[in-house]
C-alpha cells in the first residue's frame, strides 16, 4: 500500500560528475521531467527529479503544504545530487522553473533551465478575480476542476500523472510563490536558458519575456518551440526540448573553467 | 558594500533548511542504508552513521522528514502520511542507485523504518530506540491534542537529558520545541507501526539503550515478540542516552548496523 500515486516516484539516474537537478510543476509529479531525466542521462550526465511536498499523492495533501514545503523538497534533491557531483543544473517546468532559478540565489548553480515558466499567476479570468479571496474559499471548495485536457499529443496528455483538480488553497502559495520570484529576478546571476512553446494555451509569451527582461544574469535566453501546449517536457515538441536543454549544458559545461 | 550584504541577507532569507538541516547521499557500493531521524531532528542525526556505513562500502542516504530542519511551525502542517511519502522518495532515489535497500531509522524514524518495512520490498531494518506507544499522558491525549494545538501550539520539553556524550549533545540538530498537533501524528503513526509488525518479513535489528530517558528499553523486547521476520534480534545498549547514532556507544552502534547490513548484502542476516 503505497502512498505516492503509481508513476509518482522521484528518480535517479547515477552517471557522471555533472547533475542535473529536475522538478515537476504545480499540480503534478517527477513523472512529468523523467523522460527529459531519461533523455539527459543518455548523455552521461547523473539526473535526480524530485517529489514536490504534497504532490503525488492526495489533493488533500497539497492543500496543506506551503510554497516553502515546495522550495524545501527543491533543496533536498540539490543535497542529495550534491553527493555525488561537482557540478550541478537545475532544471524545471513551469512551478518547477520558478523554483530552479530561486534555487541559484542560496546554492551554487552551474545554469538553469527553467521551461514554460509564469512569472505570475495564468491569466484567467477567474483566478485574477478571485485572487483575494482564495484561502477562505479554500476552505469552503478545497478543490477547483482542471478544464479539459488540450494537448498536441493525446497519449502523452493520457499518461501523465497528475492531480485532476487544483487545491483552491495551493493557488495563493503559488502566488506567494512569483511575487518573491519577480522581486529577486534581477538578483539571479546564474545562466539561464527559458524555453516556452508558442503555442501555450496556459502561460502566454509575455510571462517568460518578462523573466527574460528582468534577470540579472548576463548570460540569458529565451528559445521558443512549436507544436506543444503547456507540458513542453511530455507533448509533441518534447525532443526540441531535450535537445535544447542538453545542447545548454554541453556550451556550459566548454565554457566554464573548472573541471570537465 | 552595504547594497551587496543586504541582496545577501535577503538571499540566505530564501534558504528554507536551516544549517546543517541537509538530507545526504553517500555513494558506495549496491547495498543501499536509507537513514531516517527522529522527532523533531534533523538529518543530521544520522549523519555519523551514514558516513561510517560509506566508509564500509554501503551507499548512505540520510532523508529529511517533512516539516523538520525548517521551522517548528511547518511541523504543525505535518501529517504521518506525508513521512511515510519521504520513506516512500527515499526508497526510490535509493534504488536508482542499489540493488537492496535496508530502513535504518531512530526514534520516530525506526517506527517509520518498521512500517514501511510492511510496505516496501525491502532487504532489512534496522529501528534504534524506536517507541511501541507514547508515555501514557500522551496516549490519553491523543483525541484532544488537535484541539489544544489551536491553544497551546509548542510543548517544551522538560525532561533532564538523558546524553552521556555532552560534547556530541551540543552538536546535534534538533527543534528546541515539540509541535502538539505533530505529538498526535506521532501517536497515529506508532498506532500504525503496531499494526505493520507482524506482516514485515526482512531481517530485523533493534537497538535500544538502558540509559534511553525517552523509549523505556522494555518497548523493544514487545516490538522484537511481535515483528513477523524469521531473523530478527535485539541488541540493548548499556550506558546511550535516546540518541543512538549520536551518543556515547555510537561506535557500538556503528559497528552493528554495518555488520547487519552486510550479513543482508551476503545473504546471511
Amino acid at each position: 500500500m503505497s502512498r505516492l500515486m503509481p508513476g509518482a516516484e522521484p528518480f535517479y539516474l547515477p552517471s557522471g560528475p555533472v547533475g542535473c537537478l529536475l522538478t515537476h510543476g504545480f499540480t503534478a509529479s517527477p513523472q512529468e521531467v523523467r523522460e527529459l531525466g531519461e533523455h539527459l542521462a543518455d548523455q552521461g550526465h547523473s539526473v535526480l527529479g524530485v517529489r514536490l511536498a504534497g504532490h503525488g499523492t492526495r489533493l488533500e495533501d497539497m492543500a496543506r503544504s506551503r510554497w516553502q514545503d515546495w522550495m524545501a523538497s527543491v533543496e533536498d534533491g540539490y543535497h542529495w545530487l550534491r553527493g555525488t557531483c561537482e557540478t550541478i543544473f537545475a532544471m524545471g517546468l513551469s512551478t518547477g522553473g520558478v523554483l530552479s532559478l530561486l534555487l541559484s540565489r542560496t546554492q551554487e548553480l552551474a545554469g538553469v533551465v527553467s521551461m514554460a515558466t509564469p512569472i505570475e499567476l495564468p491569466p484567467l479570468p477567474a483566478v485574477r478575480l478571485l485572487a483575494p479571496f482564495l484561502r477562505p474559499l479554500g476552505l469552503l471548495f478545497p478543490s477547483y476542476p482542471k478544464g479539459p485536457p488540450d494537448w498536441y499529443e493525446p497519449q502523452a496528455g493520457a499518461a501523465r500523472v497528475a492531480y485532476d483538480a487544483y487545491p483552491l488553497r495551493a493557488v495563493p502559495e503559488f502566488a506567494l510563490l512569483a511575487r518573491r520570484f519577480e522581486r529577486a529576478l534581477p538578483e539571479i546571476h546564474v545562466p539561464v536558458l527559458l524555453i516556452h512553446s508558442r503555442q501555450d494555451g496556459f502561460i502566454p509569451p509575455s510571462h517568460p519575456e518578462r523573466i527574460l527582461a528582468h534577470l540579472g544574469s548576463s548570460e540569458k535566453q529565451l528559445a521558443w518551440v512549436d507544436g506543444s501546449n503547456h507540458i513542453i517536457t511530455c507533448d509533441a515538441a518534447r525532443q526540441q526540448v531535450f535537445a535544447l536543454a542538453s545542447a545548454f549544458v554541453q556550451r556550459q559545461l566548454k565554457n566554464s573553467p573548472g573541471p570537465q | 558594500m552595504p547594497e551587496r550584504a543586504r541582496a545577501r541577507a535577503e538571499a540566505d532569507r530564501m534558504k528554507i533548511l536551516v544549517e546543517r538541516g541537509e538530507p545526504f547521499l553517500i555513494p558506495g557500493g549496491e547495498t543501499g542504508c536509507l537513514l531516517i531521524h527522529g522527532f523533531p531532528g534533523a538529518p543530521e542525526e544520522m549523519r555519523w552513521l551514514g558516513n561510517h556505513l560509506g566508509r564500509q562500502g554501503f551507499t548512505a542516504l540520510g532523508i529529511r522528514l517533512f516539516g523538520h530542519a525548517t521551522h517548528p511551525k511547518d511541523l504543525i502542517r505535518a501529517r504521518k502520511q506525508d513521512w511515510m511519502a519521504d520513506v516512500e522518495d527515499g526508497y526510490h532515489i535509493l534504488r536508482g542507485a542499489c540493488e537492496r535497500v535496508i530502513l535504518v531509522g531512530l526514534s520516530l524514524g525506526g517506527a517509520l523504518a518498521l512500517t514501511m518495512a510492511s510496505r516496501l520490498p525491502v532487504a532489512g531494518v534496522v529501528a534504534m530506540a524506536a517507541p511501541y506507544r507514547l508515555p501514557s499522558l500522551a496516549e490519553r491525549l491523543r483525541p484532544i491534542l488537535p484541539a489544544l494545538s489551536l491553544v497551546w501550539r509548542y510543548r517544551v520539553p522538560t525532561e533532564p537529558s538523558d546524553w552521556q556524550d555532552k560534547e556530541a549533545e551540543a552538536l546535534n540538530v534538533h527543534y528546541p520545541v515539540q509541535p502538539v498537533r505533530a505529538i498526535a501524528e506521532v501517536h497515529d503513526l506508532i498506532a500504525c507501526m503496531r499494526a505493520s509488525l507482524p506482516q514485515i518479513q526482512a531481517p530485523a535489528l533493534l537497538i535500544y539503550s538502558k540509559g534511553d530517558g525517552a523509549v523505556p528499553f522494555e518497548q523493544g523486547n514487545i516490538i522484537l515478540e511481535q515483528v513477523g521476520s524469521e531473523r530478527k534480534e535485539l541488541v540493548l545498549l548499556e550506558h546511550s542516552g535516546h540518541n543512538l547514532p549520536r551518543d556515547a556507544e555510537r561506535e557500538q552502534v556503528f559497528d552493528l548496523v554495518a555488520g547487519f547490513a552486510r550479513h543482508v548484502e551476503e545473504g546471511t542476516a
